[in-house]
C-alpha cells in the first residue's frame, strides 16, 4: 500500500521461500521469549504483508487480545477514541496545515532569495545559499519533505542551470532538508513528547542549537567540496540588496517569532502557536504574496486534512499498542533486563541509535518513534539519561533515516524533484550520510549541545 | 450515489479541519482582545465563554482522523512496510497485498463493531429508547455528557463505528478494485500539486542546456 520501488531486484520462487522460512522461524523464536515476543512477532508478520503500518498495530493488539489474555476487547474501541483525546496532538494537523500553505512558492522563494545574498558569494555560493534556505524554511515548517520541496523545487533547476552536477544538488538539498524536522517547530517532536509525556516547548527550544550546528557542519562541507571541484559563485550582494530580499522574506520570517517566541513566552500553548501559524501562513499567501488564491484553499485544506488523518490513525494505533505494552509490564521487564546485563549508558546509546537507524531503513519516523519510545524512554530515564536530550538524539536518527533507502521519504521527494532514479538519488545522497553520522555521534555523547539552552531558558 | 459518498467524506473533513483552526485562532485573540481596556466591547468580550474551544477542536480532529483515514484508503495514503512484498514473486505479491487488504477490512470491521457496542450501552440504547416513548430496562441509563460541550457523549464517540464502518468498506473496495485490475491507489508522497509542472520543464531544459555547454570554458564551473 505504498510506494512501488520497481528498481528492485524480484526474488525468485526459491530465494523467496528462504527468506520466508527464516522469517518465519525468527518469529516463532520471538514467540518463545513469552508475551512480548508474541505481540512483537505478530506485529512483524503482520507489517511484513504490506499492511498499512497502523493497521498491523491495532491487528495485532486484537489478535493478542483475544487469544493470549484476558484484558476485554471492549476497551480497545474506547482507547481508539481516547488515545488521540489530547490537546497537545492536535498541534501536529495545525502544522501540517501551515507547512502546507507555506510551500505553495511565496515564502520559500523569498527565502532563497535572501538567503543567497547572504553566502551567494563564497565557492558553491546557491548550494550554500540552499542550505541556509532549508535552515530558514525549517523554522517555520515542521516537516522535512516538505523542506526539501519547498527548497528543492526551486533551487535544483537553478543550481543545474548554472552548471552543479544534479546529483550535488540532490544529496545537499536531501539532506539539508532534514533540518526541518530539528529545527522547530518539528511534528517528529511533537510526537516524541505526546508518547513521552515530554514538554513539547522545552523540546522545541533544545533543538534550535544542533539545528544551527547541523547547519553549520552542512554549510563547512559544502563549501569545502564546492571549493576542491571550483563550483560557481555568485556576485557578491550589496548590502542594500541583503536588506531588500531581508524585508521581502519577513513576511516568512515572522512566522519563526509566532511559533518560538509564543510558546517561550507563555502567549501560546504549543497547540494554539500551531493554530496560529496555520492562519498566519494561509494570511500570508492568500493576502501577502498571492501565490494562492481562495479555490485553491479546499484543495490545501483537504491534502492537510488526509495526511493529518494518516499521522492521527497511525498514532490512535500506536497508543494502543503501547497500552497492551504496559499492560503487560513489558517496559519495565526490557527495563529490568538491562539493567541486570549491567548496560552502561554510552553502550545504551549505541544501541539505540543502532536500533533506530536499523529502523529507519524499514518505516517512516512517527511509526518508528511511536513504537520504539515507550520503550526506550523507561530504560533511558533508568540510566539518568535526560528525556529532551534523547528526544533530540532521535530526532537526528530520524532525520538519518530519511535520507537511508529503501523508506526515505526525503529521498523520494528529491528524486520526484530531479527526475532521478531512486538509486541515483540514493547514491547522490550517500555521502552525505557519513557527515550525518560523525553529527550523530556527537549529538549522542555531548549531550550539552541539546541541553544547554533548554536548561537556561527554562530555569 | 458512490459520488456522493466521495464528495460528502472529502467535504467533511475539509470543513473539520478548516473550522478547528478558525475556532482556536478565534479563542486565542478572544483571549488577548479581552484584556484591552476598551468599554463596551471589553465586557461584552468577557461575558463570552470560549473554554469550550479546545474540547470542540478535539472532537472535531478526532472526526476528522476517522473520515481521513477511510478517505485515505481510497487514495492510498496508508504507508506500509513493502520492501519484502514488492520483491516477490507476482502470484505470491498478489496474494500479500489481498491479505493485506483483508486485514484492514477486518481491523476496522472489529472497531466498528466494537464501537457500536460502546455507543448503544452508554447512552444510545437510552436516548433512542426514551426518544420513542419505549419501556426501558432497568439497567439502562443515561450515559454521561462531555465537560464543557455538555454533549451527550455517544454522539462524540460515535465517530467510531460511523468511520470505521466506512474506512472497513473502502478497504472492501479497494480490495475489490485490485482482485479485478490488479491495481492500488497510490499516493505519491513526492507530489506537490502545482509546482511539480512547472518544475519538469524547468529541469529538462537546465539541464539540456547544461549539457550543451558543459565542455565550454564560459566562466562556467561545471564538471570539466
Amino acid at each position: 500500500m505504498s510506494a512501488v520501488t520497481t528498481e528492485l531486484e524480484l526474488f525468485s520462487k526459491k530465494k523467496a521461500t528462504t527468506i520466508l522460512l527464516c522469517l518465519i522461524a525468527t518469529m516463532a523464536a520471538l514467540s518463545v521469549l513469552g508475551n512480548a515476543g508474541i505481540v512483537f512477532a505478530l506485529l512483524f508478520a503482520l507489517m511484513l504483508t504490506g499492511m498499512p503500518v497502523s493497521i498491523s498495530l491495532g491487528l495485532s493488539v486484537l489478535t493478542f487480545l483475544f487469544f493470549f489474555s484476558n484484558v476485554p476487547t471492549e476497551a480497545v474501541a474506547m482507547k481508539l477514541f481516547t488515545g488521540i483525546e489530547k490537546f497537545e496532538i492536535m498541534a501536529i494537523p495545525f502544522f501540517i496545515l501551515a507547512g502546507n500553505f507555506l510551500t505553495h512558492g511565496g515564502v520559500a522563494k523569498r527565502m532563497i532569495n535572501f538567503a543567497t545574498a547572504l553566502v551567494g558569494h563564497m565557492h558553491g555560493g546557491l548550494a550554500l545559499g540552499g542550505v541556509v534556505a532549508c535552515a530558514l524554511f525549517a523554522a517555520v515548517s515542521g516537516s522535512s519533505p516538505a523542506t526539501v520541496v519547498a527548497i528543492g523545487s526551486i533551487l535544483l533547476p537553478a543550481m543545474v542551470k548554472q552548471g552543479y552536477p544534479m546529483k550535488f544538488g540532490v544529496g545537499v538539498i536531501g539532506t539539508s532538508g532534514g533540518l526541518g524536522i530539528l529545527i522547530p517547530p518539528s511534528i517528529v517532536m511533537v510526537i516524541y513528547a505526546v508518547s513521552t509525556n515530554s514538554s513539547i516547548g522545552q523540546l522545541f527550544i533544545a533543538g534550535i542549537i544542533p539545528g544551527l550546528l547541523l547547519a553549520l557542519t552542512l554549510l563547512t562541507v559544502t563549501w569545502m567540496v564546492a571549493k576542491k571541484r571550483n563550483y560557481p559563485c555568485l556576485p557578491k550582494a550589496s548590502f542594500m540588496e541583503v536588506a531588500r530580499t531581508f524585508r521581502e522574506s519577513i513576511w516568512g520570517l515572522a512566522l519563526i517569532i509566532v511559533v518560538i517566541g509564543g510558546i517561550y513566552s507563555g502567549l501560546f500553548t504549543p497547540t494554539e502557536a500551531a493554530a496560529m501559524s496555520a492562519v498566519y501562513a494561509g494570511f500570508v499567501s492568500l493576502v501577502i504574496y498571492r501565490d494562492l488564491g481562495i479555490k485553491d484553499i479546499p484543495k490545501v485544506l483537504l491534502s492537510s486534512a488526509s495526511m493529518s488523518a494518516m499521522l492521527l490513525y497511525i498514532i490512535t494505533n500506536a497508543v494502543l499498542f503501547s497500552f497492551l505494552l504496559t499492560s503487560e509490564q513489558v517496559p519495565q521487564e526490557l527495563t529490568a533486563w538491562m539493567i541486570s546485563l549491567g548496560l552502561s549508558k554510552i553502550s545504551f546509546l549505541i544501541f539505540v541509535n543502532i536500533l533506530l537507524l536499523a529502523a529507519g531503513n524499514f518505516m517512516e519516523p512517527s511509526s518508528i518513534l511511536l513504537i520504539t519510545a515507550p520503550l526506550l524512554f523507561p530504560m533511558a530515564m533508568e540510566l539518568g539519561i535526560d528525556p529532551i536530550h534523547l528526544g533530540v538524539l532521535m530526532t537526528v536518527n530520524m532525520e538519518i533515516g530519511m535520507i537511508t533507502p529503501p523508506v526515505g521519504l526525503n529521498l523520494y521527494v528529491a528524486s520526484g524533484i530531479s527526475r532521478l532514479g531512486l538509486t541515483e538519488t540514493t547514491k547522490a545522497c550517500a555521502p552525505w550520510i557519513l557527515v550525518m553520522l560523525v553529527y550523530l555521534m556527537i549529538i549522542t555523547y555531548v549531550p550539552v549541545i541539546s541541553l544547554w539552552l533548554p536548561q537556561l531558558l527554562f530555569k | 450515489m458512490m459520488k456522493y459518498l466521495d464528495h460528502l467524506e472529502e467535504w467533511i473533513i475539509t470543513f473539520l479541519i478548516g473550522a478547528a483552526t478558525l475556532v482556536i485562532f478565534v479563542a486565542v485573540v478572544h483571549r488577548y482582545s479581552a484584556g484591552l481596556p476598551i468599554p463596551g466591547l471589553q465586557d461584552w468580550l468577557i461575558g463570552l465563554n470560549m473554554g469550550w474551544a479546545q474540547e470542540l477542536c478535539i472532537y472535531m480532529f478526532v472526526w476528522m482522523a476517522k473520515f481521513g483515514a477511510a478517505y485515505g484508503v481510497r487514495t492510498g495514503i496508508h504507508v506500509g512496510v513493502d520492501v519484502l512484498v514488492t520483491r516477490l514473486p507476482e502470484t505470491w505479491r498478489v496474494k500479500c497485498v489481498l491479505l493485506g487488504i483483508f486485514g484492514g477490512v477486518l481491523f476496522t470491521g472489529i472497531i466498528g463493531t466494537l464501537g457500536t457496542l460502546f455507543v448503544w450501552e452508554n447512552g444510545m440504547h437510552y436516548a433512542v429508547f426514551s426518544k420513542l416513548g419505549m419501556a426501558l430496562p432497568d439497567d439502562v441509563y443515561e450515559g454521561p455528557t462531555t465537560p464543557d460541550l455538555e454533549w451527550p457523549t455517544w454522539v462524540v464517540y460515535s465517530a467510531i463505528p460511523l468511520g470505521s464502518y466506512l474506512m472497513s468498506f473502502r478497504f472492501l473496495q479497494v480490495g475489490w478494485a485490485f482482485f479485478r485490475t490488479g491495481e492500488l491507489p497510490h499516493h505519491d508522497h513526492g507530489h506537490v500539486d502545482g509546482i511539480e509542472e512547472v518544475v519538469a520543464v524547468d529541469s529538462t531544459e537546465a539541464i539540456e542546456e547544461y549539457e550543451e555547454h558543459k565542455f565550454d570554458d564560459a566562466g562556467r564551473g561545471g564538471v570539466k
